[in-house]
């Protein structure tokens, strides 16, 4: 069993590894850079939530 | 003796520039030359259809678009010796990082089917069956990559970009009105029946084929694994600019070639095109058929070697093309991985084929802005850029660019969900 969880729990690792090392985002925040940055949120999070609205509906 | 010195001088500059810029081009042909790649080609081919050459002034000012856009990546590359991937992790945290990472393998893969759909559908047209171009893909593909070097990968795209010149002889045999191109490359003007949803669909078609997110990603770290320098820089720019010439010279070209044989027909493919052609003029057909393929192949080994540099910068790999597979397995692993793994999905019977290239332009359209404006971040910030941040005529030029295209490309995205959005 070990066998088969040893490479995924090393993966798990090395992405935990990756995402501590890279936590901090290292550009300077300035506010043009704050602004840009939380505009694309909201952009990605409606256009990600339209695409899971259009799932449904077509699922239904 | 002096006028003979000055020109000798003179002479021995340029071919030393030339020298150098020979050594160094390379990564900017590649890139746009597979910007034709074999959804491209198929985008052509609808819109010389469908409204013949009143589209080709559209096309030419796509050429410095592509440009300006491609150039920041030779910048960012050379100056920082990082991959695009590592720049947005290390810039903008894991956040962004594994979300321009998951994109970009999610759109590279389902846009490596559709070139594996175009390669498999050009070879059909000669009665060559899908399994038997799918495997020698695979086998071409992997031996390109074998040598451990990136010089010899780069020459053999090179050769592999020159067939991608094949539509412009094609272009001189269906004999088109020069005058009729020449007004339509230098007038703006809408195609009879003015500005309707199908003509705006066509036009997003050509902007998402003309900058795509994995280019960046491409170009930036071909620019590292080449080894470019800061003062390769203007070599590098006009690598760029000669290959932003080329993608729009194949694409008008192209355009011309099916405006002249099938205007106002429909054309959902470049193979049904090809096929169609084939009647009227073997030639040309076979020309169209054997372009497509080229583009798919050019599209792939690029697109997938854009996933392996990233995934080997953020994961630590050795990332290499200068690496053996001994020196760098992970790199190459993944590499041919995406390529087994696009090559299969077009062997499945009944495969949602259509599905899944709506779905590329979907996605691709939700990494495109953020892929954008963080190049702009990235070629604003003074500390890693030094001298070579954007100057305020770039950053206009840029921005503008950046802001037309997330709202074109938004809306691009919003009418292949909601079809009857507009």
């Amino acid at each position: 069993m070990n066998r088969i969880i040893g490479p995924f729990k090393g993966f798990w690792r090395t992405i935990k590894f990756i995402h501590n090392k890279y936590r901090k985002p290292k550009i300077e925040m300035t506010p043009f850079v704050k602004i840009c940055l939380l505009a694309l949120r909201l952009y990605v999070f409606v256009l990600i939530g339209l695409m899971v609205l259009k799932f449904i509906v077509t699922v239904k | 003796m002096n006028v003979l010195a000055k020109i000798f001088y003179q002479l021995r500059k340029y071919s030393k520039a030339f020298r150098m810029f020979a050594l160094v081009a390379g990564p900017g042909i590649i890139v746009m030359v597979a910007d034709n790649d074999a959804g491209g080609i198929t985008t052509y081919t609808t819109t010389g259809a469908q409204y013949g050459n009143h589209l080709l002034w559209f096309l030419i000012l796509l050429g410095p678009v592509a440009y300006l856009v491609q150039e920041m990546t030779v910048r960012l590359g050379a100056v920082t010796k990082r991959g695009h991937a590592e720049a947005i992790f290390d810039s903008f945290g894991s956040f962004w990082g594994w979300f321009s990472l998951l994109d970009l393998v999610l759109t590279d893969w389902l846009t490596m089917i559709t070139e594996f759909i175009g390669m498999t559908a050009a070879m059909s047209i000669f009665g060559i069956p899908a399994w038997i171009t799918v495997l020698a893909c695979w086998m071409l593909m992997g031996s390109m990559i074998l040598t451990g070097s990136y010089w010899t990968w780069e020459k053999i795209a090179l050769v592999i970009c020159i067939g991608n010149l094949i539509y412009i002889p094609a272009a001189f045999v269906v004999h088109p009105s020069v005058p009729d191109i020449i007004r339509n490359s230098v007038i703006p003007n809408l195609p009879p029946g003015g500005f309707t949803n199908d003509l705006f669909f066509l036009l997003m078609a050509n902007i998402g084929t003309t900058i795509a997110p994995w280019m960046l990603f491409f170009q930036q770290s071909s620019v590292v694994d080449k080894g470019l320098q800061e003062k390769d820089i203007k070599f590098g720019q006009w690598d760029t600019a000669i290959g932003s010439l080329l993608t729009v010279v194949v694409a008008m070209f192209l355009i011309i070639v099916c405006g002249k044989l099938l205007l106002g027909q429909p054309i959902e493919s470049a193979a049904q095109a090809a096929t169609m052609i084939m009647p009227k003029s073997n030639y040309v057909g076979t020309i169209i058929a054997i372009g497509l393929f080229d583009a798919g192949f050019l599209g792939a080994i690029c697109i997938s070697l854009a996933s392996s540099w990233a995934f080997g910068e953020i994961f630590g790999w050795a990332h290499s093309l200068n690496h053996k597979i001994k020196e760098a397995p992970w790199f190459y692993a993944y590499y041919f991985f995406d390529l087994l793994l696009a090559g299969t999905v077009v062997l499945i019977p009944n495969a949602p084929l259509v599905l899944i290239t709506l779905f590329v332009q979907v996605i691709a359209t939700t990494l495109l802005p953020p892929a954008l404006v963080f190049l702009i971040l990235l070629l604003n910030n003074k500390k890693t850029m030094g001298d070579l941040v954007n100057t305020q005529l770039q950053n206009f030029l840029n921005i503008s660019i950046v802001v037309v295209i997330i709202v074109l490309s938004t809306m691009y995205g919003l009418t292949t969900l909601f079809p009857n959005l507009l």
